[in-house]
C-alpha cells in the first residue's frame, strides 16, 4: 500500500501565519509532496473538522546528530536502561527499536520528533572532521528533514588568516568547508574561547582578550565570520554561541558581541545561557529585559531562547571549558574530547531542580525573554535539546507559554532566592496564541533558516502538515498531535506513527575562489592527520539548497 | 593491467588508522606499500581473498545461500547471536545491526575485554580525551603507560606522537618530553627521557599517587618507586599538554584492566586541573571503534546488545559470545577468524552463519559462508580510527571484483524481512 499522492485536509482551523493565516477554517491541499491550491474533486480527504493545523514543527537549534551526542550516548546507559524504546508499528518499512532519555538512539529520536509533529531539525554543532559521522546518523534519523551546522571561529587555519588580515581567504576557506562536510550554516561556540581552553589561557573572558597570544580576539573572529556569512548569502546567517555562557554577568558580553556586530545580520543562539546579570560578588540575576530590548529594537538580530524545563538534561557542547567548570561545580561525571585544529566537546549530565536557585533563575529568564519579546519572527523556541531539556518538553513549554495560571502555579513552587524584583516574579500577563505558537516553532524558525518551503502552508511548499486535536491541556495537545504528514505522506495517524519514511538532508555547497586550496592542502599536509583528499563529505544524498 | 600506484588509501590495520599509504597494483594485487609498515603489509597483503559461496560445505549460489541463512535465522527469532567481527565499514556493521534488531538477537563485537573495560570505566566517571591530530599538535608530554606502540601500532609515534612537528609544538619530538612507564611484562618505549619501572602490584598504587599528586593533595614521604611516579605527576603538571598514551587492547599483563583502564582515567582527569591532558586508547584495527559507534547512535549502548527483550538492553558482564551455545543460530559478520576460537564449542551444536572477508576458510562449521571483500581493500564506506574519527575508505582494489561486505549483508536482511516472522520472540 503507497500512500495517496493527493489529499485533501478539509475542516480544521489553520495557523499558517507566514500566509496570513490565523486560525480560519480552510481546506489544505496535497500533491506529490507539495501544497497545492486545489486538488480534483474526488481526491482522498483527511476530516480535520474541530482540529488545528499547522505546517510540520522545525527545529532551529539541536543536538541530536553528532559525535559529541554519540559520546554523551555512551555516559548514559542509566538512562538508557530506564527509558527502552519499542519499534513502532509501521504498515511498511523496518521499523527499527531504540532507546530514550535525554539522548536517544537515531531512530527514536526521528520517531519522537515525528510524534511530536517536528518534521525537520538541525543539528546546531558539527565539529568539521566528524561532519561524515553526522551523516550517518542522519541516515538513520528517520521522519525529519535535516541539516548541520559546522563549527568554526576556534579553528587554526581560520585563526591564522584573521590573524594575517585575510578576509577574503577566510570567506573563501568557510565555503569550502560548508562545501566539505555538507553543512547548512556556520556555527560559531565561544570565538577563541575553545582554543583558549587547550592551551594555559584555557578561557577568554571579553571579545576584546587576545587568544593564545595571537593578534586575534573574540570580537575580530566574530566580525570576520559573520562577514563571510553574509557576503555567501547562505540561507541562514552565523549561528552564535557566545562568550561566557553560563558565568554570571555574561549579558555584558552578549551585549558587547551583538553590538560588534550591529546592523549585520546575525542569529544569536540560545540567548537564555548568556542572559545573566551579577558577577564580581554579585547574585546572579536575571538580565532578560535588557538583553531582548536590545533585540527588539534590532531586526537583523534574531534568537532561540534556549529555555530551561526541570529535570534531566544532558549538557553536550563545543564550549569545552564551560564543562570543565560545570564538573567541577557539579561533581557530575565529564566527558572533553578535544578536535584537532577545530573544536571542542564537552559532556555533562545535568539536572535542573526547581528548588534549586539558579536553575528556577534560567528557568524565569527564559519565559521572561519569550514574554517580554516583541516579535515572535525573532524570538523562536529551543531548549538547546538536550541541554536545557529534551525537545520531549516543547509541549510543557508551548503550555508555560499559553497559560498564565500554569505558569504562575510553576512559579509558586521554585526557589526563590535570585527571582526577587524579575520580571517574572512581578508579573507577566502575557498569553501566547496559538498563532504565535505557531510562528515560535515553524514559520518563524523556517523564516530564519531560510527555508522557503517550509514553515508555511502555501502553494509549493512542502506538505509537512501537524493537525493537533483541541484539548483543555495544552500540553497534552502539542505533545500527541492526531495526524502528521511528511512530504504529503501520512506518517503519525490517530496518534500512532505509521510510517517513518527517510527525511532529506539540507545542506548549502556556497561558491569560493579556487585559489584558496594549495594554501589549505599546506595546512592539512603539514598539520592534519587526515588526508585533504579524504576530508570532503562524498555522495551526499539529495542536492544542495541553492545559495543566494 | 600495467601497475599503477594508488593512494593515498586510508589502512586499517590497526586503530591508527593512517590514511596516507600509497598502494602499488599490478594485475589486480598489491605488489608494494608505503611507508613500509610492517602491520599494514600484513593487513593488506597482497589484496586476493577467497570468493566462494559454500552450504554445508558445499559451493552454491549466493541466492541458494542467502535463502538458507534467511531460513536459519528466521526460525531463530528471540534466539540468535550477531557478531560483528572486523573488517567490515560502520555501514555493513549498521546493516547487521538491523537485522539483529529484527531477530531480536543479542550482538557481540571484537571489543575486547581490555577495551570493554575501558568504555565501562569511562562510563562511570567520563573521560578527558583528544583525537591523535590534537597530541601531534600540542602534547608537549607524552606519557606512555605500559606500551610501547611499535610492535602493534607501528607508526602512533611517527604520525601522532612524539615525533612529529605540531601547531605548538614546532620542534617535533626535541620540544616533547617522552616519559616511560613499564609494568611488569608490559614494556614501555625505549628512548624515553624519563623512565620508571613498576611490579604489576605497584602499579595501582603508583596511578593513585600520580593522581593524588595532580590533585595537589598532600602525600608525605614516599617509599620507592612511588617517589618516582609521584616525582613523574609533578613534571605533568608543569608541561602545557599533557598525552597519557595506554594500550586498550589486551597486554602482556593479566587482569588488572579494569583498574588499570579507571585509574588511567583518573590522572587524567586530575591533570586537567593544572594543565590540559588527554587519554589516547590504543585500539586494534578492522574497525572495532566503528561497531561500538553504530551499536551507540543505534542502541545507545557501545557493545554487549541484546535485542531479545524487543528494545536494546545492555549486558556488559554476560558477554553473548561466552553463551553462544545457548542460542538457535550464529550470525557472524566480518573476519570470523577473530572470534572463530570463541564460538568454536558453540558452532558444534548451533548453526552458523558467516558473511565476510575468508568466510570459507573459517576454522568454523559454518551451515552458510558467503566470502566478501575487505572493507578498506576491495570495498569503501566508512571505518573509524581509535580515537572516533571517521575516515572514508579509499579501497585500492575496488574493481577486482570481490563480493561486497555491505551489500550482502543488506540482500540477507531483504530476505530475511521478506518471510514472516517466527520463533520464541
Ligand atoms: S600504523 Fe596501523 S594504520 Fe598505520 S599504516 Fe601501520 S598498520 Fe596501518
Ligand atoms: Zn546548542
Amino acid at each position: 500500500m503507497s500512500a495517496p499522492t493527493r489529499l485533501r485536509i478539509t475542516g480544521g482551523a489553520v495557523h499558517d501565519p507566514a500566509n496570513g493565516v490565523d486560525g480560519d477554517v480552510r481546506d489544505i491541499c496535497i500533491e506529490d509532496g507539495r501544497i497545492v491550491a486545489e486538488v480534483p474533486a474526488g481526491s482522498p480527504t483527511l476530516d480535520a473538522r474541530g482540529m488545528v493545523i499547522m505546517p510540520g514543527g522545525v527545529d532551529i537549534h539541536a543536538h541530536f546528530a553528532s559525535s559529541s551526542c554519540n559520546h554523551a550516548r555512551r555516559l548514559i546507559p542509566d538512562e538508557h536502561a530506564a527509558d527502552p524504546a519499542p519499534a513502532p508499528s509501521l504498515v511498511e518499512g523496518l521499523a527499527r527499536s531504540g532507546t530514550g532519555g535525554t539522548v536517544p538512539s537515531t531512530f527514536t529520536t526521528g520517531y519522537r520528533y515525528a510524534g511530536l509533529g517536528y518534521t525537520t531539525a538541525f543539528d546546531a554543532a558539527v565539529a568539521p572532521l566528524t561532519a561524515r559521522h553526522s551523516h550517518s546518523e542522519l541516515d538513520d534519523t528517520p521522519c525529519v528533514d535535516g541539516g548541520i551546522f559546522v563549527l568554526m571561529g576556534n579553528d587554526e587555519y581560520l585563526l591564522r588568516q584573521i590573524a594575517a588580515g585575510e578576509r577574503d581567504r577566510a570567506r573563501d576557506y568557510a565555503a569550502w568547508l560548508l562545501r566539505a562536510t555538507g553543512g547548512y550554516a556556520i556555527k560559531i561556540v565561544n570565538p577563541g574561547g575553545v582554543e583558549a581552553w587547550k592551551t594555559g589561557q584555557r578561557n577568554v573572558a571579553t571579545i576584546d582578550d587576545q587568544v593564545d597570544g595571537r593578534p586575534v580576539t573574540p570580537r575580530a573572529i566574530l566580525e570576520t565570520i559573520t562577514a563571510a556569512g553574509n557576503a555567501l548569502r547562505l540561507p541562514h546567517p552565523v549561528h552564535i554561541h557566545c562568550n561566557n555562557l553560563g558565568v554570571a554577568g555574561n549579558a555584558a558580553t552578549t551585549l558587547a558581541s551583538m553590538e560588534a556586530l550591529a546592523g549585520r545580520r546575525a542569529h544569536f543562539t540560545h540567548l537564555q545561557f548568556h542572559c545573566y546579570g551579577g558577577g564580581g560578588g554579585q547574585p546572579w540575576s536575571s538580565a532578560a529585559p535588557k538583553l531582548i530590548e536590545y533585540v527588539n529594537a534590532h531586526p537583523e538580530v534574531s534568537v532561540d531562547v534556549g529555555q530551561v524545563m526541570f529535570g534531566p538534561a544532558m549538557t553536550i557542547t563545543a564550549d569545552a571549558p564551560v564543562e570543565y567548570l560545570l564538573h567541577k561545580s557539579s561533581g557530575r561525571r565529564w566527558t572533553n574530547i578535544d578536535i584537532e585544529l577545530e573544536t571542542g566537546c564537552g559532556i555533562v549530565p545535568l539536572t535542573y531542580k526547581d528548588k534549586a536557585a539558579v536553575s528556577a533563575l534560567q528557568w524565569a529568564i527564559g519565559l521572561e525573554l519569550f514574554l517580554l519579546s516583541q516579535d515572535p519572527w525573532r524570538v523562536v523556541l529551543s531548549t538547546d535539546h538536550p541541554n536545557g531539556g529534551s525537545f520531549l518538553s516543547y509541549p510543557a513549554l508551548i503550555q508555560l507559554l499559553m497559560d498564565r495560571s500554569v505558569r504562575d502555579e510553576q512559579l509558586k513552587r521554585v526557589n526563590p532566592k535570585l527571582l526577587a524584583g524579575s520580571a517574572l516574579a512581578d508579573g507577566l500577563a502575557r498569553e501566547y496564541t496559538l498563532n504565535e505558537i505557531a510562528i515560535i516553532t515553524r514559520a518563524g524558525p523556517a523564516r530564519l533558516l531560510g527555508l522557503r518551503a517550509k514553515g508555511h502552508l502555501g502553494a509549493g511548499a512542502d506538505a509537512d502538515v501537524t493537525i493537533y486535536s483541541r484539548e483543555p491541556d495544552l500540553a497534552r495537545m502539542f505533545s500527541t498531535p492526531r495526524y502528521v504528514i511528511k512530504h504529503g505522506e501520512l506518517i503519525v495517524e490517530e496518534g500512532q506513527l505509521r510510517r517513518a519514511p527517510a527525511g532529506r538532508r539540507l545542506r548549502v555547497a556556497p561558491g569560493y575562489d579556487d585559489a584558496v586550496l594549495p594554501d589549505l592542502r599546506r595546512h592539512f599536509e603539514r598539520y592534519s592527520t587526515v588526508a585533504f583528499e579524504h576530508y570532503p563529505v562524498r555522495d551526499l544524498p539529495g542536492e544542495p539548497l541553492a545559495v543566494g | 593491467m600495467s601497475p599503477s600506484e594508488l593512494g593515498p588509501v586510508t589502512c586499517l590495520g590497526c586503530g591508527c588508522g593512517c590514511d596516507d599509504l600509497r598502494v602499488r597494483v599490478a594485475d589486480g594485487r598489491i605488489t608494494d606499500l608505503s611507508p613500509p609498515c610492517p602491520v599494514a603489509r600484513a593487513w593488506f597483503g597482497d589484496g586476493r581473498v577467497p570468493g566462494a559461496v559454500r552450504v554445508n560445505g558445499r559451493d552454491a549460489s549466493v541466492q541458494d545461500a542467502l535463502r538458507e541463512a534467511a531460513t536459519v535465522l528466521a526460525g531463530a527469532v528471540g534466539r540468535a547471536l550477531v557478531v560483528l567481527a572486523p573488517d567490515i565499514s560502520v555501514q555493513a556493521q549498521g546493516t547487521a545491526l538491523a537485522l539483529a534488531d529484527r531477530l531480536r538477537a543479542a550482538v557481540d563485537s571484537a571489543t575486547s575485554d581490555a577495551a570493554a573495560a575501558g568504555l565501562l570505566a569511562a562510563q562511570r566517571r567520563g573521560r578527558a580525551a583528544a583525537t591523535l591530530g590534537e597530541l601531534r599538535n600540542r602534547a608537549d608530554a607524552v606519557l606512555f603507560w605500559a606500551v610501547d606502540p611499535g610492535p602493534r601500532y607501528p607508526r602512533y609515534q611517527s604520525r601522532y606522537a612524539p615525533d612529529p612537528v605540531g601547531t605548538h609544538v614546532p620542534e617535533g619530538r626535541s620540544g616533547r618530553t617522552v616519559i616511560s612507564v613499564s609494568v611488569g611484562a608490559d614494556r614501555g618505549p625505549g628512548s624515553a627521557d624519563v623512565e620508571l619501572v613498576l611490579a604489576p602490584d605497584q602499579e595501582i598504587p603508583a596511578l593513585s599517587v600520580m593522581r593524588a599528586v595532580a590533585l595537589g593533595n598532600p602525600l608525605g614521604e614516599l617509599p620507592a618507586p612511588l617517589d618516582a611516579a609521584a616525582a613523574i605527576a609533578g613534571r605533568l603538571m608543569k608541561a602545557r599538554y599533557v598525552a597519557v598514551v595506554h594500550e586498550a587492547e589486551p597486554g602482556q599483563q593479566q587482569a588488572r584492566d579494569r583498574y588499570r583502564a579507571e585509574g588511567l582515567l583518573g590522572l587524567a582527569n586530575a591533570l586537567n586541573g593544572p594543565t590540559r591532558a588527554a587519554l589516547s586508547s590504543l585500539r586494534a584495527g578492522g574497525n572495532r571503534n566503528g561497531a561500538e559507534a553504530a551499536l551507540t547512535w543505534q542502541t545507545g549502548y557501545p557493545m554487549a546488545v541484546s535485542f531479545e527483550g524487543g528494545t536494546p538492553a545492555y549486558a556488559p558482564d554476560r558477554r553473548a559470545l561466552t553463551g553462544a551455545e545457548a542460542m538457535s543460530a550464529i550470525l557472524v559478520v566480518g573476519a570470523a577468524a577473530t572470534v572463530a576460537s570463541a564460538l568454536e564449542s558453540a558452532a558444534a551444536k548451533v548453526p552458523v552463519i558467516v558473511v565476510g572477508p575468508r568466510a570459507s576458510e573459517a576454522s568454523l562449521p559454518a551451515r552458510v559462508a558467503i566470502d566478501t571483500g575487505v572493507a578498506g581493500i576491495h570495498e569503501g564506506g566508512t571505518a573509524y580510527r581509535m580515537d572516533d574519527v571517521p575516515l572514508p575508505l579509499s579501497p585500492p582494489l575496488a574493481e577486482a571484483g570481490a563480493r561486497s561486505a555491505a551489500e550482502t549483508i543488506a540482500a540477507l536482511l531483504e530476505e530475511v524481512l521478506a518471510r514472516p516472522e517466527r520463533g520464541t520472540g
